[in-house]
């Protein structure tokens, strides 16, 4: 052993936690070492203040009876759902109360323009942008009264985030199949499935890509953003290519609007969406609006 | 047994240490029994608050930690696979739920800490065996950051193994030996420090 062993060993020698064969060794060492001498002169007063102040501690006397009333206490499985509910009533409340009879509004008008136009693929149109605009609208000083004691809490803010997309969402469903619903008054019956079909995957896509873009950017950038990538798959591009004529520009917009027709794809990319927003969301040192809307808080 | 056994409004005993082995208490919790739990408390309850309080620093959140602590035994206590001393095994959950405290409460410490260390000055050996040993080995403890205190603690009062504590903290033992050697400067230099001052 040489003088860095010794050093390592030393506060487990004060300690009385060594092996015979490592004690001798230390004790046949120390006689000739005056730095390991005033070492474990240290380790010694360290040892005896660590276990005086130790053994002084005395355990609150209600600990014991604290502990049996919890474990007492009916939880098992109903306990994580239990927190699960009271988060997501809680989280209810706080999700801006305009955005549901807006959102409803919104649908409605959606199908009464698809009804009257005769055009029933109206409303592909119309739940994505819907969707996408609620999410956009989850989170932030600019959306949420209550955004600083939110927070602040101990629920970690991606618990909080996914607490409200499974709500606005679920609403958001139910909103787009009673529209659906309504529509196939005006159509033949075996068209619910292409009718659903048709604005599901784009649905999840937009509204994940909304709520990721309203994390990092703001609920503004967020709905203009998806709006106009969803605006854009229905411009007719064999107009524009008259002016440019170029091969390269004509792939990328074939291969923009097929990405719209493929549900697996757009499917795959919403749960990757959605993964790095509720990641984001508890790394808020990575949201690129971070200075802004600490400016505008001070400012404020 | 028999004698162990409490009824629900009953209150915790004073001291039922159990003489059955560690392992042998876990697989009773495991199977939801109470006196079980209670012997175990009886047995480890001082040392796992002593270690909380020495983390948290607040009496209030060492409570809440080792009560923590013990419903998760109670819920995991099954999990247990006989790996090591059932106190490390505890002390590791207390450690956990600890340090999660301290970080709700502050900025996490890291191990840059060791990067900023105090420059060994004066022997520190003439003090060590004044009398007033005890109000400087105060004062440098607690100047030392909760995750160098915890190794300390788990070697001095605790009496564990440098691969106990390293399981205990979740890190390699290379970095519990780091971690003694930061405390011995920091404590080196700490008294320094002292000296100079009270030469002045």
């Amino acid at each position: 052993m040489n003088h860095e062993d010794f050093e390592t060993i030393l506060p487990l020698y004060a300690a009385g936690q060594l092996a015979e064969a490592e004690r001798d060794a230390v004790e046949a060492h120390l006689p000739v070492c005056s730095v390991c001498q005033a070492d474990l002169a240290l380790w010694q007063a360290v040892s005896g203040e660590i276990r005086t102040a130790n053994r002084s501690v005395a355990v609150p006397p209600a600990l014991g009876e604290r502990v049996l009333q919890q474990i007492r206490r009916p939880s098992g499985l109903a306990h994580p759902f239990n927190r699960a509910w009271q988060l997501l009533r809680a989280q209810t409340l706080l999700v801006h109360r305009e955005m549901w009879p807006a959102v409803a509004a919104l649908m409605a008008l959606g199908v009464i323009v698809a009804v009257i136009s005769g055009h029933l693929e109206f409303v592909y149109f119309v739940a994505p942008m819907v969707a996408a605009a609620s999410l956009a609208m989850l989170s932030g000083q600019e959306n949420d009264p209550a955004f600083e004691l939110t927070a602040a809490t101990p629920t970690s803010p991606w618990k909080i985030l996914l607490a409200r997309l499974s709500i606005v969402s679920a609403y958001n469903l139910l909103l787009a199949l009673a529209a659906t619903l309504v529509l196939l008054g005006f159509a033949p019956p075996h068209l619910l499935g292409t009718l659903v079909l048709g604005w599901l995957a784009p649905m999840a896509f937009l509204s994940a890509l909304a709520l990721l873009l309203s994390l990092w950017l703001g609920t503004t950038n967020a709905i203009g953003l998806t709006y106009t990538l969803w605006v854009a798959h229905y411009v007719p591009y064999q107009l524009i290519e008259q002016w440019t004529a170029s091969s390269a520009w004509t792939g990328v917009i074939t291969a923009y609007q097929q990405l719209w027709q493929k549900p697996p794809l757009l499917w795959a990319l919403a749960i990757l969406l959605l993964g790095t927003a509720l990641w984001s969301a508890g790394h808020p040192a990575f949201r690129l609006n971070q200075g802004v809307s600490e400016g505008d808080q001070y400012r404020a | 047994m028999t004698s162990c056994v409490v009824t629900h409004k009953e209150p915790w005993p004073a001291a039922m240490v159990s003489p059955e082995p560690d392992f042998r208490l876990l697989q009773r919790i495991a199977a939801h029994d109470e006196a079980a739990l209670q012997e175990l408390y009886a047995a480890y309850g001082q040392r796992l608050f002593a270690y909380a309080l020495r983390l948290s620093g607040d009496p209030a959140a060492a409570e809440d930690v080792v009560q923590e602590t013990l419903v998760s035994v109670w819920r995991a206590a099954g999990r247990y696979r006989g790996e090591g001393r059932v106190l490390a095994w505890l002390l590791g959950i207390v450690h956990n739920l600890a340090l999660k405290t301290l970080r709700r409460r502050s900025l996490p410490i890291t191990d840059e800490m060791e990067l900023a260390l105090p420059a060994p000055g004066a022997s520190p050996e003439a003090h060590v065996q004044a009398g007033e040993e005890a109000r400087w080995v105060q004062k440098a403890l607690q100047s030392l950051s909760p995750e160098h205190r915890a190794v300390l603690e788990l070697v001095f009062y605790q009496g564990l193994s440098l691969e106990e504590v390293a399981r205990v903290c979740q890190c390699p033992v290379g970095t519990v030996k780091s971690r003694l050697s930061y405390a011995r400067r920091h404590l080196r230099g700490v008294l320094s420090r002292q000296n100079v001052e009270e030469r002045s």
